[in-house]
């Protein structure tokens, strides 16, 4: 059987004017983005700007109280409203917590989605399963419960449960919190690897500057509920916002 | 992941805001409590496909409450019979065996498994959907378009569904016997175990065990339903899931004795 090939293909990204509240209390107060096919994004900002919240409403686990969230030029609620089979394109996600399933073993947690659809036969399913492993540098613990994975371990079986769809737009939150700095450098090199082989736009949620520095084509800064700005990582240095200037100060990246 | 302003909620003021949060809050886990029954009831027809988990679930339900099910019924007809020898002294042993096989075909069985069930594989099933919840594991299953309900709630109820009426009639089958072991051995009791057994298939009929599998079949719904409910709407970490895992067991006994109540109204007087 035939390795799946690698896609190269990668779906665009536009939130317009997205604003969420919890009771009564705003976190986002009009966002604003767009997002290219095949860019990486980082979003940085402080511990409880939203920048989680911004993730689940791209995804749709939440919905904006207002605002527009298209991806892949699909108004997100009709993606959303269409059956598996009839999305266009697929969205991974790669949550904090990793989220593998704690009862089923590292092979079943990356096949689930692909088993539950049940349209490929068990061996696609086990050669599947088996390559997206292989990408994240996890082939040999098919058989491991996540509870037996290390930190870093989980989180890129994680990712490897999101690349077993294929997807079209990988999402992270937080992909290196918890995580040493060596461990972070591997899931930076396995997300620039993704793009290489696969294409895929990835948007990375976190408030790690230098990992973002190192993968992302564009960094936007979330302040007080909005994109206060979104620059290529070069000119991080140069940023006169003071969010930006204190979180470059701050993770040692300064001249 | 955590947003502060999640955390603010409004604190009702006085003894009436408090009433009156408290009443909302009831209403609010009735109604996603109603609303997740009737997505199960959707999702029932997917069992055929997943058969394995449901399976599964049968075993794990049926060995959590096996047997302390099954000590908890011999025991129970055992203290039946002695009690109820010392309380009829002047009526005559004879009505022992009806006692006993109505008491445990008609309530005691259905109502003391289904707190088995709830207290032990519901709370299990509050524990863990609680803590898939927390840590993102439901969310994930929403991002990979698998729903939750189908893939996690319906096994575990069908499972309890289907075991529970099992568990009862195994409950049944072993208090009657436990009561017939103590009128067989203890010599305060001169009622021939012959006896016991002749006048309990006087009065207990068909219709009172059936009686008994209905109240079964819905204090299986409950003792799953609503755990499932609570696993769901857990929120903050392992204090919240010991939260909703209390209130899953304390709700399920509470909706069981109401449901009870119902049953045993509804079928009052049927011959």
């Amino acid at each position: 059987m035939a390795e799946p090939t690698p896609k190269t293909r990668g779906v665009t990204v536009l939130l317009e004017g997205i604003r969420k509240s919890y009771e009564g209390v705003p976190v986002l107060r009009g966002v604003d983005l767009e997002v290219a096919a095949g860019e990486i994004l980082a979003i940085v900002g402080q511990s409880g700007t939203g920048k989680s919240v911004l993730l689940r409403q791209i995804i749709g686990l939440e919905r904006p109280d207002a605002g527009r969230i298209t991806v892949g030029g699909v108004e997100l609620q009709r993606y959303l409203a269409m059956s598996p089979e009839e999305k266009p394109f697929r969205i991974g996600m790669v949550f904090q917590s990793a989220a593998l399933l704690a009862s089923l073993t590292v092979a079943e947690n990356v096949s689930l989605r692909l088993r539950e659809r049940g349209r490929h036969s068990p061996a696609e399913v086990a050669a599947i399963t088996r390559h997206a492993l292989q990408q994240v540098e996890l082939a040999g613990t098919e058989e491991k419960l996540p509870s037996e994975l290390s930190g870093g371990m989980r989180k890129r079986a994680s990712i490897a449960r999101a690349l077993a769809i294929e997807p079209e737009l990988i999402l992270y939150d937080e992909p290196t919190a918890d995580l040493d700095p060596i461990l972070t450098e591997e899931i930076g090199r396995l997300i620039a690897r993704i793009r290489t082989t696969r294409g895929a736009t990835q948007i990375i949620v976190t408030h790690n500057l230098p990992l973002a520095r190192s993968v992302a084509d564009r960094i936007a800064v979330l302040a007080e509920g909005r994109i206060a700005e979104c620059i290529p990582p070069r000119e991080l240095g140069a940023s006169r916002h003071p969010l930006t200037r204190e979180f470059v100060r701050a993770s040692g990246l300064g001249a | 992941m955590a947003v502060e302003a999640m955390g603010h909620r409004l604190s009702p003021q006085g003894f009436l805001g408090r009433l009156g949060a408290g009443l909302l809050d009831v209403l609010q886990v009735l109604g996603e409590a109603t609303l997740l029954f009737v997505a199960t009831l959707r999702a029932v027809p997917a069992a055929l496909h997943d058969r394995a988990r449901v399976g599964t679930q049968i075993v794990r339900v049926g060995t959590d409450t096996l047997w302390i099910g099954g000590l908890l019924a011999l025991f129970v007809g055992m203290v039946l019979v002695v009690q109820t020898a010392d309380q009829i002294e002047n009526v005559g042993q004879d009505i022992l065996g009806p006692i006993v096989g109505l008491a445990m075909t008609k309530e005691l069985g259905p109502v003391l498994m289904a707190f088995l069930l709830a207290g032990r594989a519901g709370s299990a099933m509050a524990a863990e959907l609680g803590s898939m919840t927390v840590y993102d594991e439901i969310n994930a299953l929403r991002t990979m378009d698998i729903d939750p309900v189908r893939f996690l709630v319906m096994p575990r109820f069908i499972a309890a569904t289907v075991t529970l009426p099992i568990l009862v009639l195994y409950a049944d089958f072993i208090g009657v016997w436990g009561g017939a072991a103590v009128v067989a051995v203890d010599p305060a009791i001169t009622l021939p175990v012959r006896s016991y057994f002749a006048r309990m298939f006087e009065w207990v009929h068909f219709r009172d065990i059936l009686i008994g599998m209905t109240k079964a079949l819905v204090f299986g719904m409950v003792a799953s339903i609503v755990p499932c409910t609570f696993g769901l709407r857990t929120k903050g970490g392992a204090e919240g899931i010991a939260a909703s895992t209390t209130s899953a067991v304390v709700w399920s006994f509470i909706l069981i004795l109401v449901w009870d109540f119902v049953i045993v109204r509804l079928t009052f007087g049927l011959d």
